[in-house]
């Protein structure tokens, strides 16, 4: 077990250092030298020159490299051009909304998925069966962005339940559970249908095994089959897909965000964006880039410990 | 992602009679492959079925709610026909997928067969596909809206980019059992080139899974290039994009809802009309693949 989490551990510093060269990469061909950025636009020419053998843009570009790999394992990542504030202390604060977010998504949103799909698989080809079908291939065809604004244009608006628009405060105060209650039902909304999907294949596949028809030959009430034998076997491949299915989530993330202006990292990075604050930009899509990683990596990690025939390999 | 990576068509006697008789005998697939024709026709003869030009603003009629007459389904905060924004926007939006899953249909096919066909560059090709695919496509469009600024070159390169992968292992799968067949080795046999085999041999026989996942691809590229538009970082404004729209609508949501609703419905029509045309497809082409 312990190999194996080495292993993929070993496997992942590649992919990272990938991310951080592409991230690098990514400063380099945009129009912006942050030389003259932090110079200001009245400085001379040699005030320049200073700056940028003080920030090393004057050494090749694989030393800059190294300087910039070494200024990001001490936490700096350069300062807004836009408000000057250092892009670590903006994204410090964002990271927590955004885990909060998908967090609050996938809490309701995975048990009503699995529910349904095993619902689905149960009666299989029943008129249940075909709703639910019918409701993930709709669920599927749903843009988030449209979702959020019919629950912002009933909910907020029309029926005044809750607000709309940015984080009320933590999740453990009133004003918090509400502010989230909205961005979280349009993430998790678009997250059930295939939750939904995955499990009334997987619980199909296990349904029809022979362990399951042993659980019934031995007189076991349906219930008992049901949960114990087949939804927990189904579960291991489930919880998988949902796993690698949390990158559809963060992109899911960045869309609700902007409707709702939660002040999470995906927003962060479409405002860096659209105002050309580069090394903002840079940033956050390191941040995400890199978050994308460490879920990918745990997921993987977990399913090994779900299941072990996963391991090695 | 469950992509279908099954067996191809090849044990199948070539060309069929009948698919699109056996695709039109469902009725739900008959009536998405009807959509699609309409939406297609639609936003091939937009400049011809348009009543105005998509740019013709008349403030005296902004925001105009959906009946009005002369503007059925009303017009946007600058006065300008729904309709035909909506022609126009579903021309761009479609033109956006379209170009996408060509790019990265195409660019996947090329590392697909690359690795089904050398197997010393397999491992590789395949551990850098499988890195591609751990990253969402949103996160491409970012990074590519970042480096060359918002623009639908920056949605389609990312979309392409997030298509490569997936149209590689569904390329790869397929040609790998095709190739397994004897006329291949006896297409070798004859001497011919690596190229000339993989073009007139390999490539027609893995079409058809192939096709399936373009059309689902398509109703997927639709979704997240309207996402990455209604962020701002697609098409930029007065283009009439449905993403875009949807966006320029959202800041009058509450004046005049149907500026950003009827968008959003759209994109949602096209979205689904493709998903089930695309399962239609794959279960006419290919019944192993059901679930």
């Amino acid at each position: 077990m312990l190999r194996h989490v080495l292993q993929r551990l070993l496997t992942t510093i590649p992919v990272m250092l990938g991310v951080l060269l592409i991230g690098f990469l990514l400063m380099q061909v945009v129009p912006n030298d942050p030389a003259i950025v932090r110079a200001g636009p009245t400085a001379t020419a040699e005030l320049v020159q200073e700056i940028r053998r003080e920030l090393g843009l004057d050494q090749p570009l694989y030393v800059q490299f190294g300087i910039y790999l070494w200024r990001l394992l001490q936490g700096d990542l350069g300062v807004s051009i836009i408000n000057n504030v250092a892009v670590t202390q903006e994204l410090a604060g964002t990271i927590g909304p955004t885990l909060e977010l998908m967090f609050a998504s996938l809490f309701w949103s995975i048990p009503i998925g699995i529910a349904m799909g095993t619902i689905a698989a149960y009666w299989r080809g029943s008129l249940l069966d075909r709703a639910v079908t019918a409701f993930s291939v709709a669920g599927g065809s749903v843009p988030v962005f449209f979702l959020g604004l019919m629950l912002i244009w009933y909910v907020g608006f029309q029926w005044q339940l809750l607000p709309f628009t940015g984080r009320g405060g933590p999740l453990w105060t009133l004003e918090g559970w509400q502010s989230i209650a909205l961005p979280a039902l349009t993430l998790g909304g678009t997250f059930i249908a295939p939750v939904a999907r995955m499990t009334r294949t997987a619980v199909l596949e296990v349904l029809g095994a022979e362990h399951v028809r042993t659980a019934r030959a031995k007189g076991l009430s349906e219930h008992a089959v049901v949960l114990h034998h087949a939804l927990r076997n189904a579960l291991i491949p489930v919880v998988t897909l949902i796993g690698l299915q949390i990158g559809f989530l963060l992109g899911g993330a960045v869309v609700t965000e902007t409707v709702f202006s939660w002040p999470g990292v995906g927003r962060l990075a479409v405002g860096a964006i659209l105002s050309s604050d580069f090394p903002m930009a840079q940033g956050t899509i390191i941040v995400l880039s890199l978050g994308f990683i460490i879920v990918n990596l745990v997921v993987d990690v977990l399913y090994a410990a779900l299941d072990p025939r996963m391991r090695g390999g | 992602m469950a992509a279908p990576t099954a067996a191809p068509a090849a044990a199948a006697p070539p060309r069929r009679p009948g698919l699109m008789k056996r695709l039109l005998r469902e009725p739900v697939a008959a009536l998405a492959f009807l959509v699609v024709a309409l939406l297609v026709g639609a936003a091939l003869l937009a400049p011809w079925l348009a009543p105005t030009d998509p740019f013709d603003n008349n403030l005296g009629a902004a925001m105009a709610v959906p009946g009005t007459p002369g503007l059925p389904l009303g017009a946007d905060s600058q006065g300008r026909d729904m309709i035909t924004r909506l022609l126009f926007g579903l021309r761009i939006t479609l033109m956006m997928g379209l170009a996408a899953v060509l790019l990265g249909g195409l660019g996947g096919a090329v590392v697909g067969f690359a690795a089904a066909f050398y197997s010393r560059v397999d491992g590789l090709l395949m551990r850098l596909m499988d890195v591609l695919l751990s990253f969402p496509a949103i996160l491409f469009g970012l990074a590519i809206a970042a480096i060359l600024g918002p623009g639908i070159p920056a949605v389609v390169l990312a979309l392409s980019v997030a298509t490569v992968p997936l149209m590689a292992r569904i390329v790869r799968g397929a040609a790998l059992v095709v190739m397994r067949q004897d006329y291949i080795e006896a297409a070798r046999a004859t001497g011919m080139s690596d190229a000339r085999l993989i073009l007139r041999h390999l490539a027609p026989n893995c079409l058809s899974p192939v096709f399936v996942f373009a059309t689902l691809r398509f109703g997927q590229v639709i979704l997240l290039g309207s996402a990455l538009s209604f962020l701002g970082l697609g098409a930029q404004p007065p283009v009439a994009e449905l993403g875009a729209m949807a966006s320029e609508g959202r800041n009058f949501l509450f004046f005049a809802p149907h500026i950003a609703v009827i968008p959003c419905g759209l994109i949602f029509v096209v979205v689904l009309a493709f998903n089930l045309l695309g399962d239609a497809l794959r279960d006419a082409l290919d019944p192993r693949l059901r679930v």
